[in-house]
């Protein structure tokens, strides 16, 4: 069995990138992902790759952009306000289908905000952060361990269907220890190769051409609707999520990330009291699991959907859910991370119990 | 006895858990410990953040006050300065990872006085895994702090998931750090949830203060 070590979240992500193949890391710090840029700075030269400090997450995406058109596996890390300064490139990228893994170590906003954990980027995360029609595929890991996993998924799926992929981490992920186990390292040489299209010099071949715009309208909307096609396939294909006690449930808790986490204490805590509490927990916050949450609210005494945010996920819960279940909402802001006690009050608030 | 204790290592090598430890049992015999948050790299994770459990153990705890708790910036407050320099006080400080963290203990150097300074070592951690590591990271800490490193400290952990096993392969890498350096292992941390006592080096029982949600 491989050796357990006991790694920081965003570490863990770190490491979990260079075993996945990726051999480029651009970024420019921002608390509290700094461990991953520090991580990366020491040991990209131990295994031949590069990691470059830009002068802003501006010049970060940029550069991230000009790399994924080589077709070689490249990743940023950035938090809040430098992911709202990348839009404009991500949307770049999206439109050029290119694959990268970019991870956001949310904080509390909006604004310059604090440095606390938050879940306030879901919507900019999953619903277009940048302009135009585009979707990025966005992984939250709730555990350390599943951010190594979701690290190594999110650049398969990258290359799989040329899109960028987000990891979505708050700040507790980022920063909290655990156990791990992270994979053995990936062949470089058996990696995509993206000889169809990617940037890697004609010398003979045709030339391949990257663009993120046509001044024709029709071909523009041609490239639209490649995009739509691609998206409507991830959407078959990669939801994902994961169920908890959820068997005999009458109530159910919707969370995601850290609050997942914390969700499961409320579950146990619900349960000793006689309430038959359950945890639906998406890990992929795009594409959103609707099929599978519409079918679990049915019959459900209620649905309380908890957030580190005003209520973002709640959105998608409710389309979801539809009419089939009362829904209700906790949330915290700024930077406050709930506890299970406070949660499990509010569970009993509603209840009236 | 020495009046002041610092505690230095690499991220994540368990410097808070042990300081806060270490602080609490000179608490048991001294009327008046304090212990100073020097963690000028962490966001959060850090002695500030478990302050007012700590206050009422008995400890006095040092850290920027008031807005500045959780500002994004490397600040020292200056009554860690008093407390080192008040010969009432046992005092404990907690600096942050890196070479970067320890650059506070080389701020603080004039006022540390009759001071101990450990460096806690984690064998289960990236970069402190071998002997060749734990001496880099050492020789770096020592020269970045200008600091001479009195003794060596066994925090060999996977945390929740820690083992007696786990331990005895600390003490057995550091032993032979320590050979090397010439630094004495001062002892071997073991989390109160592990019965075992038959360790290498004196055992320091240790509860921890700072945790998440397990799964």
């Amino acid at each position: 069995m491989a050796e357990r070590v006991l790694v920081k979240g965003t570490e863990a992500i770190g490491e979990a990138a260079i075993r996945a193949g990726c051999r480029l890391f651009f970024g420019y710090p921002i608390t509290p992902q700094n461990e991953l840029p520090e991580y990366m700075s020491k040991r990209m030269p131990e295994v031949g790759g590069t990691f470059l400090q830009t002068e802003s997450e501006v010049a970060t995406i940029n550069m991230v952009y000009g790399a994924a058109c080589t077709g070689t596996r490249v990743m940023t890390s950035t938090s809040s306000p430098g992911f709202s300064l990348m839009q404009e490139g991500i949307s770049y990228m999206a439109c050029a289908q290119l694959p990268a893994v970019l991870v956001n170590v949310v904080r509390g906003g909006p604004g310059l905000g604090d440095i606390q954990p938050s879940q306030g980027d879901y919507w900019q995360a999953t619903k277009g952060g940048g302009h135009g029609d585009y979707k990025l595929i966005v992984l939250a890991p709730s555990t350390v361990q599943e951010a190594v996993d979701l690290t190594v998924l999110a650049f398969d799926l990258a290359d799989k269907y040329r899109t960028p992929v987000v990891i979505i981490a708050d700040g507790v992920i980022g920063q909290m220890m655990e156990p791990v186990t992270f994979p053995e390292f990936r062949n470089l040489n058996t990696l995509p190769k993206h000889d169809d299209w990617a940037l890697t010099g004609a010398n003979g071949r045709e030339k391949h051409i990257v663009v993120s715009f046509d001044i024709d309208p029709h071909v523009l909307e041609k490239m639209n609707l490649e995009i739509v096609e691609k998206l409507r396939k991830i959407e078959a294909n990669e939801k994902r999520w994961e169920e908890y006690k959820l068997e005999d449930a009458e109530i159910v808790i919707t969370a995601f990330g850290t609050v997942g986490r914390i969700a499961k204490s409320v579950v146990e805590q619900a349960r000793k009291e006689g309430i038959k509490a359950g945890l639906f927990r998406p890990i992929t916050l795009w594409p959103f699991p609707y099929e599978r949450l519409e079918e679990i609210s049915k019959g459900k005494k209620l649905i309380l959907d908890v957030e580190m945010n005003m209520g973002q996920m709640l959105e998608d819960v409710k389309l979801a859910v539809k009419d089939h279940a009362r829904i209700e909402f906790y949330g915290r802001m700024g930077g406050v991370v709930p506890t299970p006690d406070e949660i499990f009050e509010a569970l009993k608030k509603f209840l009236n119990v | 006895m020495p009046k002041n204790y610092a505690f230095i290592g690499l991220f994540g090598s368990g410097k808070t858990e042990v300081a806060i430890n270490w602080a609490l049992k000179l608490r048991e015999e001294h009327e008046k410990v304090a212990i100073i948050d020097g963690d000028i790299i962490s966001p959060y994770f850090r002695t500030r953040d478990v302050a007012e459990k700590l206050e009422k153990l008995g400890l006095v705890t040092v850290y920027p006050k008031g807005a500045l708790r959780n500002a994004d910036l490397p600040v020292i407050t200056g009554a860690a300065i008093g407390y080192l320099v008040n010969e009432e006080y046992k005092t404990v400080i907690d600096v942050g990872g890196e070479e970067n963290g320890v650059v506070v203990l080389g701020y603080l150097k004039p006022y540390l006085g009759n001071v101990e300074i450990s460096m806690v070592v984690n064998i289960a951690r990236p970069f402190s895994s071998t002997v060749d590591g734990i001496i880099k990271a050492y020789e770096i800490l020592r020269s970045v702090a200008r600091i001479k490193v009195d003794y060596l400290i066994n925090n060999a952990n996977l945390s929740y998931e820690t083992t007696p096993e786990l331990i005895h392969k600390g003490e057995e890498i550091l032993s032979k750090v320590s050979e090397i350096i010439e630094v004495p292992v001062k002892f071997s941390v073991v989390p109160d949830f592990i019965e075992e006592k038959n360790f290498k080096f004196p055992v320091f029982k240790i509860h921890r203060f700072i945790e998440m949600e397990k799964l």
